[in-house]
């Protein structure tokens, strides 16, 4: 029993009940379980190069700040003062010598300590306003991978690397497309909202049986519209037979905690552009033909780090999702550079985002969509509460190549079932 | 891409007389009337014919935004994108316009920012609001100002660029499938 409310009859192994995407008390307690227990992630370190930057995020409705103190490290702290918990910074992003809050001007470093308080003299002698005590909090855990910044607001559980284990090979991967080992996030932010619960999004991120519906009007003929200049296609949906579904035999992997991956959905990423060539040339420059062939082969188009963190390979970017109530979510969407590319690369990326992420996307609206129909059905309480997550089930194969890894076709609901085991495992941890 | 971006050029419209600096806003204005009449009529196809083959329209993410190739935007579609683009909303399928949108295009307070004989070029902007129901959903208003670029081409006007800059362009939205 969790506070009255006994989640464990919410989820079972190929169904899931309506109530935890409608229900507010159930909201209320992912916030606190969920996204205040695993490791979520926060921004990438990229977003604050500089001594004194700062970048404002939140886990789960808890607001933080990413900032970036004179030892040049990166800290993510509670964005609120440590004297009445008024919120210290009020921009999403900046840089700062000091941290002020507004209310009483108490000033805070990037690491969280007091730097200053005001009227000092004004306190009893016998409170001690230790800088640590009196400062903004410090998340409890926090972790930089490759950049990537993830906290657990919680000092206990399992570490970052017992939590995504094998998911981190897509990270690794990642980086590795840069010819210099590095990415960064950068060319501006885009975000659309939408008024349904969290995991409509959580689910959507590596589905690839909605694609071919869901997607319909932004098909041409077999293929979805063409992403790169020089390509003789787009993403193909269908075969030449116009019948199959082209996307199970990319295959879909999954992890214990809920992480995972569809396969490639193709190889093509502007391989026929005119600085592609250059590209591969600094690839193999760095790594030798047979590495460089390894690297550009592609295993993943998006890739899931349950709870929050979506990254796609084929236009480069993080998806950020944001829980805002029950039924209202934010997705923020962060283009990925990948560092010593050819910069024509970027631009191609950047141009595709703007019709596959943003508000006024070609594909997004329609997920949105669905995530909107989604909360409207789901107010159905009679007749049947459940929703089905069965397909592919049993199906599921182990794939040695990674850590603990499931591989399964790619329109199998697997995923699902591994999100919602997470889900659960955390909902039901002693608070 | 600072030439995408119309700076106010207080001097431009000075140098027409009064009279004929009344006749263009006026000519403006009812290019623009019939512009966004199209697109509350759902001509599309009609709307995109408006455009020079190299025409843009873009909508940034940032108000401040002033480069649309290096930093995402909420809609910066060429030709071939602003082709797709409706398309797909000719389709019987397009779920995020089952019903489809209803809208409503306002501008008001235009200003005549350059007058280029040489170029047959004329760049002005107003300010806009635009209104957008779909049965079930709430009804949104959009407000901002619209930067035109526009083309002498014979008799006719064509859209160079269209670059339609919303207040809370850096908000999060529901789904912007109509242009601004």
């Amino acid at each position: 029993m969790t506070a009255g409310i006994d989640v464990r009859q919410f989820v079972k192994r190929d169904r899931v009940h309506r109530d935890i995407y409608e229900d507010p008390a159930i909201f209320e307690l992912e916030m606190d379980r969920v996204f205040a227990h695993a490791w979520v992630y926060v921004g990438h370190e990229s977003q604050v190069p500089n001594v004194g930057d700062f970048f404002c995020a939140n886990i789960g409705t808890q607001p933080l700040v990413m900032a970036r103190h004179t030892d040049n490290k990166v800290y993510v702290l509670h964005n609120r003062c440590g004297h009445r918990g008024v919120q210290v910074v009020n921009t999403q992003q900046g840089n700062a010598k000091l941290l002020r809050c507004m209310f009483h001007g108490w000033t805070f470093r990037a690491n969280g300590e007091v730097a200053g308080v005001t009227q000092p003299e004004g306190y009893a002698t016998d409170l001690k306003l230790d800088p640590v005590a009196y400062g903004m909090p410090k998340v409890a855990r926090m972790e930089s991978y490759l950049g990537f910044v993830f906290v657990s607001l919680s000092p206990t559980g399992p570490s970052f690397k017992e939590y995504f284990g094998g998911a981190l090979s897509a990270l690794d991967d990642l980086v590795a497309y840069a010819p210099d080992g590095e990415v960064e996030l950068t060319g501006g932010v885009l975000r659309y909202a939408y008024p349904g619960n969290w995991k409509f999004q959580a689910d959507n991120s590596c589905d690839m049986y909605h694609v071919v519906y869901s997607h319909e009007s932004s098909r041409k003929g077999n293929t979805q519209y063409i992403r790169r200049p020089g390509d003789a296609g787009g993403i193909p949906f269908f075969d030449n037979s116009n019948k199959v579904v082209t996307f199970d035999a990319s295959g879909l992997w999954a992890f214990d905690g809920g992480h995972g991956w569809e396969g490639a959905v193709t190889q093509s990423h502007g391989n026929n552009a005119p600085w592609y060539a250059d590209y591969v040339a600094l690839l193999e420059k760095k790594h030798g033909p047979e590495r460089t062939r390894e690297i550009l082969t592609r295993k993943r188009h998006n890739s899931i780090f349950y709870p929050n963190l979506v990254i796609q390979d084929l236009n480069m970017h993080v998806r950020l999702i944001r829980p805002i109530r029950v039924d209202l979510t934010e997705v923020v969407i962060f283009p990925i550079k990948l560092k010593g590319a050819p910069n024509e690369m970027f631009l191609e990326s950047v141009r595709m985002l703007n019709t596959t992420n943003s508000a006024a996307s070609l594909t997004q609206a329609d997920d949105v969509e669905a995530f909107a129909r989604g909360h409207a059905g789901l107010r159905t309480k009679n007749g049947n509460p459940w929703v089905l997550i069965a397909r592919g089930d049993g199906k599921e194969e182990n794939d040695p190549v990674y850590e603990n890894g499931l591989r399964t076709f790619g329109s199998s609901e697997l995923l699902l079932r591994k999100q919602y085991a997470s889900w659960l495992n955390w909902m039901t941890q002693e608070a | 891409m600072a030439d995408l971006n119309t700076q106010p050029h207080a001097t431009a419209a000075r140098a027409l007389s009064p009279t004929d600096e009344l006749l263009l806003v006026r000519e403006l204005e009812r290019f623009v009337a019939f512009e966004l009449n199209l697109l509350d009529g759902r001509e599309f196809e009609a709307w995109c014919d408006l455009f020079t083959a190299d025409g843009i329209y873009w909508a940034p993410s940032r108000v401040e935004q002033d480069d649309p190739l290096g930093e995402v935007s909420l809609l910066y579609d060429d030709h071939e994108i602003r082709q797709m683009r409706f398309l797909r909303l000719r389709h019987p399928r397009v779920h995020a316009q089952v019903p489809f949108s209803r809208t409503s295009h306002m501008i008001g307070n235009l200003t005549i920012d350059e007058v280029n004989e040489d170029r047959g070029e004329i760049a002005f902007h107003c300010r806009f609001v635009m209104h957008d129901y779909r049965p079930e959903w709430a009804q949104r208003e959009f407000a901002g100002r619209y930067d035109y670029r526009l083309v002498r081409d014979g008799s006719s006007l064509k859209i160079k660029l269209k670059k339609a800059t919303v207040i809370n362009c850096d908000a999060m939205h529901f789904p912007i499938s109509i242009p601004l």
